[in-house]
């Protein structure tokens, strides 16, 4: 029987699904989508759902195996509540002890980041999907299980709960539902971090019990660490894509660039996410033209994992995170560059510049920079020309919440488009209280199984209908082309996915793409059409 | 893991219906996986395209860039679509028995 209004104490007990998203109860779409339909979420097909722990919400992205026996699930059991422990303490959480056990104490259950959570407004009050939910989940549990006497006192400290195999398995999946958006951080009055707590627990589930989302882990991180690329592509791979791009420049600008690899002591090492190569090339060449014509000196690096700025570590686990870091940092400082520069990827902004100040120490202490800052100094001190009114379409821009709400760079990426943009319109609200894209935390890239509805369904659909206000209604008439600007590749990924579920590109005009195809494609030096306007 | 099966064979598959093994890939393999996309003839066109994308991921351990696709078989994305209706990389990829696409893309 899937219940709306469970509580906390009950999240434990025998059921086969404890929540069912219902369709029918979303908040319905503005203009030109008032009689858009959602079909149901598919059920996870026999097949794939053999042996895996549905009972959450029926949705699989992080796959928790079924124990074959009691035992096996006491054993779990047993393992999970050792790494609860390992959570609790310096020596092995050195990283988040402290935010963590703040976020843990501090909570009054005011409630105030339920309403400031996407994922919870959309589906219209789920409590498994409330913020401080699955974080009362395991402050129950520390309380009742680890702290001394817990067990006695629980039932008069408000912490009652059975820790089970079904409260474990739903544990995690819990955690699988936050987008670590954190705008319920930024919300909470007592500085309660609902998404680092999500996190934890993703980390506890990763590193103590060994579940974490393939996408993250094995064809994330390890793939990463092994090939080069979280995308599989090798440095034998990387060179003749870029000789692809090369030539594609040429073919779409007439200009002839080449992209610099591996020069020592350039001022800049710019580090893209490798899906980009992949997926929106027009990004990198944008990059090579802005930065050639410029006269900025930089470089790529083709060394194994320093021409992929991905660390989903981030995401889920604090060992994979460092190692990939680490290697980061390493190719930096071997290359002797003064800065290194992220690309329009958000975590790996976080990951380089925010956390990465607690690896990235002594000699690999080098600056590290938002390409954001970078691009508004060439354009607004002119060191590229520009004729704004070749981008005379309507645009609207995205704030990726990892380089905006979480690292406070708002403006750089404005004054561009002020400058580059007569028909730039903000959506509602933006800044740092942006709503993310629904793709956060990984979740762009879980494209298997039934997970993708819940992702355009809850997170997603917030973005769209914010996407959606931002333009006038007379934008939405044939013809019309409108552009959503996301610099950052997780979040162009969950934007195409999302328009093309919407069937947003035919239906209502609406294109997506990075921030620095939009200057070159104003750049008085580039031949004019570098934005195409066809779907992909 | 599931197991597709198709006549006389019988293949792991990822859970969305990938090849777990590229290396027992021909084109019996091809005609097979090529129903579950939708195709029941693969003709010159879808073989063109499978073909690219098989010699592409025998060298680079990758499948190429869509963009480069459409350059070098002279199709337009449209075109790839009418030929493996989930696109280049769900559809066609598959067919070819290449591995599913991993990270950002």
């Amino acid at each position: 029987m899937s219940n709306k209004n469970i509580k906390v104490k009950d999240l434990g007990k025998k059921t086969d699904r404890v929540y069912n998203l219902d369709v029918k109860e979303l908040p319905k779409l503005p203009y030109p989508y008032e009689d858009w339909e959602d079909p149901e979420v598919p059920p996870v097909k026999d097949i794939k759902a053999e042996g895996k722990d549905l009972s959450l919400d029926g949705i699989l992205n992080v796959v928790v195996p079924i124990p074959e026996s009691e035992e096996k699930k006491e054993e779990l059991v047993a393992k999970f509540l050792e790494g609860v422990r390992k959570l609790l303490t310096v020596e092995n959480n050195w990283t988040f002890l402290k935010p963590f056990m703040l976020s843990m104490e501090n909570c009054v259950k005011c409630n105030t980041c339920s309403e400031a959570c996407p994922v919870y407004e959309m589906s219209g009050g789920a409590e498994i999907y409330r913020p401080l939910f699955r974080s009362d989940v395991l402050r129950r549990i520390i309380k009742k299980y680890i702290s001394p006497g817990g067990k006695l006192t629980a039932p008069f400290t408000g912490s009652n709960i059975d820790l089970n195999w079904e409260t474990v398995a739903r544990l995690a999946q819990l955690a699988y539902r936050c987008n670590l958006c954190r705008r319920c951080a930024q919300t909470c009055p007592m500085g309660v971090d609902n998404g680092l707590i999500a996190r934890e627990i993703r980390k506890l589930f990763s590193q103590e019990m060994g579940i974490a989302p393939a996408e993250l882990h094995t064809d994330g991180t390890i793939k990463q660490l092994t090939t080069g690329s979280s995308t599989g592509v090798s440095p034998v791979a990387l060179m003749d894509l870029f000789e692809f791009m090369e030539e594609d420049i040429t073919d779409r600008t007439g200009l002839n660039i080449k992209v610099p690899f591996d020069k020592s002591g350039a001022d800049i090492l710019l580090i893209h996410n490798a899906g980009e190569f992949l997926s929106w090339p027009e990004n990198i060449e944008a990059f090579a033209i802005i930065f050639e014509l410029a006269g900025v000196s930089w470089t790529l690096s083709s060394e194994m994992v320093g021409y992929d700025s991905v660390n989903y570590g981030l995401f889920y686990d604090d060992a994979q995170y460092a190692k990939v870091t680490l290697k980061h940092a390493e190719v930096a400082k071997k290359l002797g560059v003064k800065k290194v520069v992220m690309g329009e990827c958000g975590h790996a902004h976080k990951a380089v510049m925010a956390i990465g100040d607690r690896i990235w120490l002594g000699e690999s202490n080098i600056p590290r920079e938002s390409c954001l800052a970078t691009l508004e100094d060439l354009v607004m001190n002119e060191k590229i020309m520009v004729d704004p009114e070749r981008n005379d379409f309507p645009i609207t821009l995205h704030d990726p919440c990892n380089v905006v709400r979480s690292m406070g760079v708002v403006e750089p990426q404005r004054r561009i488009l002020r400058k580059i943009a007569p028909k730039f319109r903000e959506m509602t609200p933006h800044g740092v209280h942006n709503y993310c894209c629904g793709g956060g935390s990984g979740f762009a890239i879980m494209q298997s199984n039934n997970f993708p509805n819940w992702r355009f369904l809850l997170p997603g659909r917030k973005k769209f209908i914010q996407i959606l206000n931002a333009f006038e209604k007379e934008e939405y008439e044939p013809g019309v082309n409108k552009y959503v600007c996301a610099p950052c590749s997780n979040c162009k990924g969950q934007i195409r996915d999302l328009l093309e579920y919407y069937d947003a590109w035919e239906k209502a005009g609406l294109l997506y793409g990075g921030l620095v195809e939009l200057i070159v494609n104003c750049m008085t030096d580039v031949r004019e059409g570098f934005v195409e306007w066809e779907f992909h | 893991m599931p197991w597709f099966e198709h006549g006389d064979l019988k293949l792991e598959v990822d859970e969305d219906g990938f090849i777990q093994d590229p290396s027992v890939w021909n084109e019996d393999v091809a005609k097979a996986l090529a129903t579950t996309e939708d195709v029941n003839d693969m003709t010159e066109d879808h073989w063109k395209l499978v073909n690219y994308l098989r010699n592409y991921y025998l060298e680079f351990g990758i499948a190429p860039m869509i963009r480069k696709l459409c350059k070098e078989t002279g199709y337009p994305l449209k075109k790839i679509y009418e030929l493996f209706p989930s696109g280049p990389a769900k559809g066609a990829c598959k067919v070819a028995g290449l591995p599913k696409p991993t990270g950002c893309v």
